[in-house]
């Protein structure tokens, strides 16, 4: 995939871009702060942009606002935000933005190769990708009237899984069972969380967590 | 807001006025007491006479321009107060009838304008303009009048602050502000350096971690075992640098050696790890507490690690004496200046402050910054 990547921290800069090489990707600019970010994307419309939060000149959010910038100017690319931490306000502004080709992961979810390098491909897929610690916070979010609590110890699991952005496919790898075990999963999900049947993971994911946060 | 200035000017009007009716008598009294200390016998009255007058005055103060000043003086120092209270009341005695006056002239000039006569009594046709001119004049005296009513109320407080002084509630209440103020700013302070220590654990040690984690990762996904090797390597030098980076986040959270040796072996630790030449000139005898020492080590290692990291400082000299119950930290840097007070700084003077100490900045653009902390150490 076509990568343009922020991060001001030039040890992590480093170290990502050549992972990223590693496993094949074309890293087209790594820059260290959101107004780069913002002009190396619209120079190179690359598949998916990943970005840091915090970063100069005030080591605040200015990596989210790129990337919400980015989502409403170039709507075709790929989001993948770093976080230092989980951030429900900023993790709800992305959930809550429709069409997938996003995901929000803990920075520390860096050093867990793998599954950083998974949530960069659903992504740059057209799907999405939320971090398992994020989505922990959120679905503790429900405290009234605790439309979870209707779910069984298995549906929840799938259910969170299915946050995360992975496919049926995905999570019955995950889970070790059987791709029509988590379909039924999923359809007593939806009848019992009162959602309408979409199509695409991506829709599901956002749909589940934006009831979840409302 | 404007009608409380409106009541506090008519507050300050009804004082002057009592102040000039108690004048008249006062000057009496001046004189007369002052005769009276000719005779040995007359001048306990004398002076109880005159504490009770100035007391009279004090009260007065209070009561109108929220005044306060100590009780705490003597008869003849009483009477001498009064010696020169009674010109300044007689002066605002003088500035009020001068206002009065002007009222009554003002009345009657408007009286004239209005019933068509000329204004002044004159017996010459008006010109247009007389009236104008009138009223302008007026006007500068009526700003006049005011500006004498409020000099007189001013140099009544002054004369009353030099022959009383600040009462003991009046100095407790100003401690008691300093102290909430230096309070606020102790909390502030803390705030501050918390949210270092955050910034410091997130953008070093963590990041570091994370890159560390990084390198192992691509380790166990290299195809071949040179690579892995090579990476595993980079990672093991990696968390050798998380190690240095975290004793060193440790280290400024709080400098262990404080406790075990003082301010002395912290301060040479402070020297020894700049990144430039810090000639330390340590003059203390014995320990003073442990407070002082703390404040005294954060003012230090904050001013060298400013003169290195803004000021490009090539050289920083440290001392620390004491003087009497002062111990004085004094921080030179040859950098380049310009440094702020209310910047970077705030931190360290917010911390010297709450120690009820002195801190100074000199920092002309250009260099050389001076950074003087006086701590009071019993």
């Amino acid at each position: 995939m076509r990568v343009v990547l922020a991060e001001d921290s030039t040890l992590l800069r480093e170290g990502l871009v050549r992972l990223l090489a590693e496993e094949g990707h074309e890293v087209l600019a790594a820059v260290g702060d959101g107004d780069a970010l913002l002009s190396a994307t619209a120079a190179h419309r690359p598949d998916v942009i990943v970005t840091d939060v915090r970063m100069p000149p005030t080591h605040t959010d200015e990596g989210l606002r790129a990337a919400l910038e980015i989502r409403s100017r170039f709507p075709e690319v790929g989001v993948l935000v770093l976080s230092q931490y989980v951030e429900k306000r900023y993790a709800t502004e992305l959930i809550t933005d429709d069409g997938g080709r996003v995901g929000y992961l803990l920075k520390d979810r860096v050093a867990q190769v793998g599954e950083f390098l998974d949530a960069l491909d659903r992504v740059g897929a057209g799907g999405a990708a939320f971090d398992p610690e994020v989505v922990r916070r959120l679905l503790a979010r429900t405290t009234h009237s605790d439309p979870l609590g209707k779910l069984t110890a298995r549906e929840r699991e799938v259910l969170d899984l299915m946050a995360q952005g992975h496919t049926n496919a995905g999570i019955a790898g995950q889970l070790y069972v059987s791709l029509s075990a988590v379909e039924k999963h999923v359809n007593s999900i939806f009848d019992k969380l009162a959602l309408s049947h979409t199509s695409g993971y991506s829709r599901r994911v956002l749909a589940v967590l934006r009831y979840l946060g409302s | 807001m404007e009608l409380s200035w409106v009541r506090a000017a008519g507050r300050g009007t009804a004082g002057l006025a009592a102040g000039a009716v108690t004048a008249l008598a006062e000057s009496i009294y001046v004189v007369a007491g002052t005769l009276a200390l000719a005779l040995p016998p007359a001048r306990p009255g004398v002076y109880a006479g005159a504490r009770a007058l100035a007391e009279l005055e004090r009260r007065r103060l209070v009561r109108f321009f929220d005044a306060e000043n100590g009780d705490d003086y003597t008869g003849g120092r009483a009477l001498r107060y009064l010696g020169l209270r009674c010109v300044t009341g007689l002066l605002g005695a003088g500035v009020l009838l001068l206002i009065v006056y002007g009222a009554v002239s003002a009345i009657i000039m408007l009286g004239q304008i209005f019933s068509g006569g000329q204004v002044g009594g004159g017996s010459e046709p008006a010109d247009w303009y007389d009236s104008i001119t009138i009223f302008l004049f007026g006007l500068l005296l009526a700003f006049i009048a005011v500006q004498g009513l409020i000099s007189v109320a001013k140099l009544d407080q002054v004369l009353a602050n030099r022959f009383f002084g600040p009462s003991a509630q009046e100095l407790l209440r100003r401690r008691v502000s300093e102290l909430s103020i230096t309070r606020a700013e102790v909390v502030e302070a803390v705030n501050d350096e918390r949210r270092r220590i955050e910034r410091d654990l997130h953008d070093g040690v963590q990041q570091r971690l994370v890159a560390l984690g990084m390198l192992l990762g691509r380790a166990r996904r290299a195809g071949d075992a040179e690579r892995a090797a090579e990476l595993v390597r980079q990672a093991h030098e990696e968390s050798q640098q998380a190690l240095r980076d975290l004793r060193e986040v440790t280290w400024r959270v709080y400098p262990v050696a404080l406790d075990d040796g003082g301010l002395h072996p912290a301060l040479e630790a402070v020297a020894e790890s700049a990144g430039v030449p810090v000639h330390l000139d340590f003059g203390l005898g014995e320990r003073p507490s442990l407070a002082v020492e703390t404040v005294a080590y954060f003012v230090v290692s904050e001013a060298v690690t400013n003169a290195m990291k803004h000021a490009s400082a090539t050289r920083v000299d440290v001392s620390v004496h004491r003087t009497g119950t002062m111990l004085s930290v004094r921080i030179i840097d040859d950098g380049r200046g310009g440094a702020r007070p209310a910047g970077g700084l705030s931190g360290l003077a917010r911390r010297v402050a709450a120690a009820d100490g002195e801190f100074t900045v000199d920092s002309p653009v250009g260099g050389p910054t001076t950074i003087t902390a006086e701590l009071p150490c019993g």
